[in-house]
């Protein structure tokens, strides 16, 4: 797939992408499945974590989260996000990101959760409403903000990590480990599973509600030694 | 209106230059990874015949190496479907 | 074809293309931030308390390549259990903004120009000796900040008050803590609650004073919208002069009009009295009953001086001078329906509920804010709720460390780390510690921060040393003080982080390390002292404000009394420091508790934090049943009889509306460091003056039209917010302070509460015009 496109095909163009689109339709599962368990050599950055957490880091939480999620929502797919429009509201991996709609100015809390706390379909915005992993917390505008310029007071040096790299399988098809830590994102289902959620982190096996049966913290710690 | 998607390979160090290229050409859209040297392009031009004049424009990018094409639609695939 | 389409379409394709290019390149982004080079890594994650207000949340400052690149809550911290709010997600980036102060700047030909830190240094030094030599040594003075970090102002106050001998040392906590300070001194003999955020926990209804908590302490407001959740039967009411984000949320909202609140806590004593609610048993041990001087003046004009005086009365006499508040009275004074008056009455006396009082600013930038905190206490008092968990009368703090570094440090001019400079004994500990004679320490306070400005505008004072404030944003009446600062023969010293209004008069300014680019202390609301260490290195020539201090001290001739080693100092200043504080009453953790923990509360005894004073079984300090108001001389909490007062300043018919002054959740303090955060200033680029609907239809106001506020003492303009985030009554218009274009503080007024010489910015008559 790496040539110049090729303008003697021009004339079939229709054709070849009736078949094109359909290779797509049947491989963007594949490809968001490989996306999520390709294994890379080598792993840039680790994250040496607090040993703060209980010691099922919160399990009981995910396990409690997915009884509470329908099984139409589970199997749903459209989409209308992507990683970088995740990340781009974001300014560094993990921060609380913007609000990227219009909000009622008097408002704090209620309405964020009418949609976000359960996510489907916004009619005013048109869009499918991610939900938040943390729908206990009410006090929404406490860390989420709406930007209203895109000018800054003035400039700034910021710099911050790469996002957790995609698909760090340790060994061939085994499962990921959770590349992310799990504070404020206790609930796997949120981001992970249904149609409000970003393609190339979506798990394909949305049934299987015991999420930490198989994907496990990476807390990326020493090698256990005796 | 055909639309398509590709990822940009830009020549060796030629990243921001292919970039602005992009950037300049009508019926273009671009996003750059940010740690890697590559870009995506989306291309959403009126006609096959726009559309060919936008390839040529392309295959002449000296910042390019190459295109891979990763999506393609126009709206024969739907009159066809229809037909059927 | 129709845009949505077309659009849709475009998005699949730009997602199969972002698809592939994840699979061939794994991790890869298209993010919006500039990347770091992790070749270090490795993030490593390391404990400190916000920077930013007094809730003093922990943080984990995940730190990469020698640069803060992350945060998270600590979830080991029990003030907010791993969570934050906006500003402290995103406090690290207050460190790279990239007009930083990184060198030293001296005025030459009226041109800040950079110049070798130690010519700087030695130019502060070398004024200083002049200005004492042919001024006197109360003519230089330090201006501080609750945003000092422990150390800093431990120097500071040893400095001035120990070995130059003037006790002009204050701090911006005047201006923000004061009447807190004066209130519990009054009541109970000892600052800082009693109780701690423990009690969010215990609660059954949170009555919150003129504080919208929902922008101004997130952390804790949503700490009670949880456990209201949780639980079920809580009730938030939410008691202010405006509508606000905490209005909305709490479960009623009342409103009363501006200095009203001193008649209606006085009306809620008045219906728990008539309706038989005291608590007797409480009030017959631990209570006794005092009035005080009344009409005390605004403290409007120069050389202003009070002194209250305590007669200790009755509660016969208690209960005949609430007779002038009846609710029915009171509700014409306050607009508070006498209804709502008997509801908070209800609430506080009903047996079975515990109730948690919070308040801040509110009741503190208050010409009466001594009275008003007094009358809260009250209250608590006659039915005995205090000192057990979820009964709190809880006066929160708005800066990181107001408590730990000016309210337990003493960096007011009439107080010293442990007691006041009036007291020999005080003073004979200090001199002892300090390793100075006793006749070094004045006895006679001299100017309180309001007073201090005026002295720099008189001439009194010469030499100005500001640290970690902008004072040019924040003074009331800010012109005078302004023009003052600049006049001819004033030299104002600024250790500064950014260039802001307050370095733009100064003649040296001295770059300061900030946060987490130094060792240091905080002391936030609930008496815990958190300890962080360096996480990143000290950008250019920054230097942290303790070793600003050392440097000068050393080069005036007291390096017996600064002897320490750059690298140790601020854990020996530490150990010094607590010497003053060894007693069961105030002992601190000492400096490896703190490293190891995410902050420690005092009194820390035996190895145990207290969380509840004055009630023997948390408090080792107390003594005998019940409860030890071992503060006071007759170990009672004191009941005060205060009035209801006028403020100093109200609307008539040529300034028709009340003035309100404060914050946005997103904005802290002057907005020095928080605009230089990009999605605190996305969200909130610039200050905006609030006004009621109705005002503004009559006065044809829109939406974001310019408006011109004017007042006896200046105006300023900006646009008009209606209906938006906070919505004041009819006749009130309220502005955030944190805009230095629009210099809000150039408008309000300088009278100040004759006890705690604490600033009222919340109340003087403006009028309001199109712009």
């Amino acid at each position: 797939m790496e040539e110049k496109p090729n303008h003697k095909a021009d004339q079939k163009i229709g054709k070849v992408f009736l078949v094109f689109a359909g290779i797509c339709i049947v491989a963007l599962p594949l490809v968001v499945f490989s996306a999520i368990t390709y294994a890379p050599k080598e792993i840039i950055a680790t994250v040496l974590e607090t040993a703060s957490f209980d010691f099922d880091h919160n399990g009981k939480t995910i396990f409690e989260k997915y009884d509470l999620i329908s099984d139409a929502y589970l199997k749903s797919t459209s989409t209308g996000r992507t990683l970088s429009q995740y990340y781009s509201r974001r300014q560094y991996p993990g921060s609380p990101p913007e609000i990227p709609h219009p909000v009622e100015a008097h408002g704090i809390t209620l309405g964020c959760l009418t949609c976000h706390a359960s996510g489907g379909w916004t009619e005013s915005l048109k869009k499918i409403t991610p939900v938040t992993p943390h729908a206990d917390l009410e006090s929404c505008m406490q860390c989420h903000v709406r930007p209203v310029t895109d000018t800054l007071f003035r400039a700034i040096d910021w710099r911050s990590i790469p996002p957790p790299r995609l698909g760090r399988s340790h060994l061939p098809g085994a499962p990921v480990p959770i590349p992310h830590d799990l504070q404020m994102r206790g609930n796997c289902i949120a981001c992970h599973v249904g149609p409000g959620t970003v393609a190339a982190i979506r798990v394909e096996h949305p049934s299987r509600g015991n999420c930490r049966q198989c994907h496990v913290p990476d807390l990326q710690v020493e090698p256990f030694r005796r | 209106m055909p639309f398509f998607s590709y990822l940009a390979y830009p020549k060796p160090g030629a990243k921001q230059a292919l970039l602005n290229d992009l950037t300049t050409l009508d019926h273009c859209e671009v996003m750059v990874a940010e740690n890697e040297e590559i870009l995506i392009l989306v291309t959403d031009t009126a006609d096959e015949k726009k559309e060919k004049e936008l390839q040529k424009k392309l295959n002449k990018l000296k910042s390019l190496q190459s295109l891979g094409m990763t999506f393609g639609h126009t709206d024969e695939q739907t009159k066809d479907r229809q037909k059927e | 074809m129709d845009i949505s389409r077309r659009e849709f379409i475009k998005l699949v394709a730009a997602q199969s293309a972002a698809a592939t290019a994840g699979v061939l390149f794994p991790g890869i982004s298209f993010g919006a931030w500039e990347k770091l080079d992790l070749s270090s890594g490795r993030i490593k994650w390391k404990k400190t308390p916000c920077r930013f207000c007094g809730t003093g949340c922990g943080l984990l400052v995940g730190v990469a390549g020698g640069r803060a690149v992350a945060v998270k809550g600590d979830p080991n911290c029990s003030v907010n259990k791993g969570l934050c709010c906006v500003k402290g997600y995103h406090s690290i980036q207050v460190l790279y903004g990239k007009d930083r102060v990184t060198e030293a700047l001296v005025r030459k030909n009226d041109k800040l120009v950079e110049v070798p830190l130690k010519e700087a240094l030695d130019l502060v030094a070398a004024k200083m000796k002049e200005t004492i030599k042919d001024h006197g040594k109360d003519a230089v003075a330090i201006y501080g900040s609750g945003q000092w970090s422990i150390p800093d102002g431990y120097v500071a106050s040893k400095l001035f008050k120990g070995c130059i001998g003037t006790n002009n040392v204050e701090a911006n906590a005047r201006l923000c803590m004061a009447s807190a300070v004066t209130g519990f001194l009054t009541s109970f003999g000892l600052d800082e609650p009693m109780g701690c955020y423990d009690d969010i926990d215990h609660a059954d209804v949170f009555i919150t004073w003129g504080n919208n908590m929902a922008e101004m302490h997130p952390v804790l407001f949503s700490r009670m919208l949880a456990n209201r959740k949780s639980k079920g039967h809580i009730k938030i009411i939410d008691f202010a002069t405006r509508t606000t984000r905490s209005s909305q949320a709490s479960d009623k909202s009342i409103l009363f009009r501006p200095q009203t609140d001193l008649a209606v806590a006085n009306a809620i004593c008045y219906e728990i009295i008539h309706n038989k609610w005291v608590n007797w048993d409480f009030v017959n041990k631990h209570v006794s009953f005092h009035k005080g001087k009344t009409n005390i003046g605004y403290g409007i004009e120069d050389h202003f001086k009070f002194k209250d005086k305590a007669e200790t009365v009755d509660f016969e006499q208690f209960k005949a001078f609430l007779k002038d508040y009846t609710p029915e009275k009171v509700e014409k004074i306050s607009g508070v329906s006498a209804q709502d008056i008997k509801y908070l009455a209800a609430l506080y006396g009903n047996p079975d509920k515990k109730v948690t009082s919070f308040w801040c600013m509110g009741p503190n930038q208050h010409t009466r804010g001594t009275w008003i905190n007094n009358l809260i206490y009250n209250i608590h008092l006659l039915v005995g709720k205090i000192s057990t968990p979820g009964n709190s009368p809880f006066s929160l703090t708005g800066q990181p460390s107001a408590c730990g570094t000016v309210r337990e440090v003493g960096t007011l001019t009439h107080k010293l780390p442990h007691g006041v400079v009036m007291k020999e004994k005080a003073r004979q500990l200090a001199a002892k510690i300090w390793n100075v004679p006793v006749t070094n320490i004045d006895p006679k306070p001299t100017y309180h921060t309001v007073e201090m400005f005026r002295a720099l505008d008189r001439g009194d004072i010469r030499l100005m040393w500001i640290q970690a404030t902008n004072p040019m944003v924040t003074m009331p009446n800010l012109n005078r003080y302004r023009d003052g600062a600049q006049k001819e023969d004033r030299f104002v010293v600024v250790s500064e982080i950014y260039p802001t209004p307050t370095y733009d008069i100064a003649d040296v300014v001295l770059p300061s390390a900030l946060w987490i680019e130094r060792e240091g202390f905080f002391g936030n609301s609930e008496r815990r002292t958190q300890h962080n260490e360096q996480l990143t290195p000290t950008p250019g020539n920054t230097m942290c404000n303790s070793w600003q201090l050392i440097e000068v001290a050393r080069r005036l001739g007291y390096e017996k009394q600064f002897p320490w080693g750059r690298e140790t100092h601020i854990e020996d200043i530490w150990n010094e420091y607590i010497q003053f504080h060894d007693n069961p009453k105030h002992r601190m953790a000492p400096y490896k508790v703190l490293q190891a923990r995410s902050g420690v509360q005092w009194p820390f005894v035996n190895g145990m934090e207290t969380k509840w004073r004055f009630n023997p079984k948390y408090d080792p300090a107390a003594k005998g049943e019940g409860f030890d108001f071992y503060g006071k001389p007759d170990h009672r909490a004191w009941i005060w009889l205060r009035p209801y007062e006028p403020a100093a300043e109200s609307p008539d018919s040529e300034y028709p509306f009340w003035l309100n002054t404060g914050r946005v959740l997103e904005h802290w303090h002057s907005g020095s460091m928080t605009r230089r955060i990009p999605i605190l200033h996305r969200a909130v680029p610039s200050s905006y003056v609030e006004i009621n609907a109705d005002d503004a239809a009559r006065l044809g106001i829109v939406n974001g039209s310019k408006v011109k506020i004017s007042s006896r003492r200046g105006s300023v303009k900006m646009p008009a917010s209606i209906n938006g985030r906070g919505i004041p009554p009819k006749g009130m218009v309220f502005v955030p302070f944190f805009d230095e274009k629009h210099l809000i503080n150039e408008v309000t007024l300088d009278a100040f509460c004759p006890i705690s010489k604490q600033p009222d910015y919340k109340k003087c008559a403006v009028k309001v015009e199109r712009g």
